[in-house]
C-alpha cells in the first residue's frame, strides 16, 4: 500500500527538464530527484501547488494510490 | 557577558578535558589514596587489593566514557547532532555508567562508599540511556522532515 507520484510522466507530458521544474518551483534538484524517484516521505501543499501551477495539473495527476498487498 | 552555544561546549570540553586530568591523577595515586583509606580503618589486604582492583576497573569504563563524551561534543560542535554515530556514543556512554555501577556494587561490601556510586553510576547510566532514546526518536523525527518537499 503506497502514494506513488507521477511526476516524471506529468514532465514528459508538459516537455520540462527537472532543472527547469526545480528552478520554477523554487527547490532543489536533489529535492526534486527525491519527489520524482518516491524516496520522499511527505509534500507539503506549497510545493503541490507550484507544481500543478507549473505543470497547469491536477494534485490527482500527480499523486497515485496503490493498494498492493 | 555574551554567552552562546559554542562557549558552552568549550565550556564541557574543557571539563572533559579536566575530569581525564583528575582520572589520570586518580589511576596514578590510586595506591597511595587506598592506602590512606586503609590507614584510617585497618582493613585485611584482601581488601585494599580488592579496592585498588575496583577503583582501575571503573577507571578503565571512565577512560572509554570520556573519550566517547569527547567525541560526542566534537560532532556536536560541527553541527552533526542528531547521528546514528552520537546514539552509539551516548549507548556507550550508558554502558560505561552501567559497567561502573555493577562494579561498584560488587565491592559495596567491602567498602561502603562503593554503593553510593553504584547507585549515582546507576542513575546516570538510566538518564543517558533516556537521553539516547530521546535522540533516536530525533533521528527519525529528522529524517521524515529531510523527506519533506
Amino acid at each position: 500500500m503506497e502514494i506513488r507520484m507521477n511526476l516524471d510522466v506529468m514532465m514528459a507530458k508538459r516537455k520540462i527538464t527537472s532543472g527547469e521544474l526545480a528552478e520554477r518551483i523554487g527547490i532543489t534538484q536533489a529535492n526534486l530527484s527525491i519527489l520524482k524517484t518516491g524516496k520522499a516521505k511527505a509534500i507539503r501543499f506549497s510545493t503541490l501547488m507550484a507544481l500543478c501551477h507549473e505543470l497547469q495539473c491536477q494534485p490527482g495527476d500527480l499523486l497515485e494510490f496503490h493498494d498492493d498487498v | 557577558m555574551n554567552w552562546n552555544k559554542d562557549k558552552s561546549i568549550a565550556l564541557s570540553r574543557i571539563c572533559t578535558a579536566v575530569f581525564a586530568v583528575l582520572l589520570l591523577a586518580l589511576d596514578i595515586g590510586c595506591y597511595w589514596i587506598v592506602k590512606w583509606f586503609s590507614d584510617i580503618r585497618p582493613v585485611p589486604w584482601q581488601y585494599s587489593a580488592l579496592r585498588m582492583a575496583a577503583v582501575y576497573l571503573c577507571s578503565v569504563f571512565a577512560w572509554l566514557l570520556l573519550v566517547h563524551l569527547w567525541k560526542l561534543l566534537g560532532n556536536i560542535s560541527r553541527e552533526e547532532v542528531f547521528t546514528e554515530g552520537n546514539v552509539r556514543h551516548l549507548r556507550a556512554v550508558s554502558w560505561c555508567c552501567l559497567g561502573a555501577a555493577c562494579i561498584c556494587l560488587v565491592c559495596s561490601p567491602v567498602c561502603l562508599p562503593f554503593l553510593f556510586i553504584a547507585g549515582a553510576a546507576g542513575f546516570m547510566a538510566l538518564i543517558v540511556c533516556i537521553v539516547k532514546n530521546v535522540f533516536q526518536q530525533a533521528i527519525a523525527m529528522k529524517s521524515e522532515l529531510d523527506l519533506t518537499i
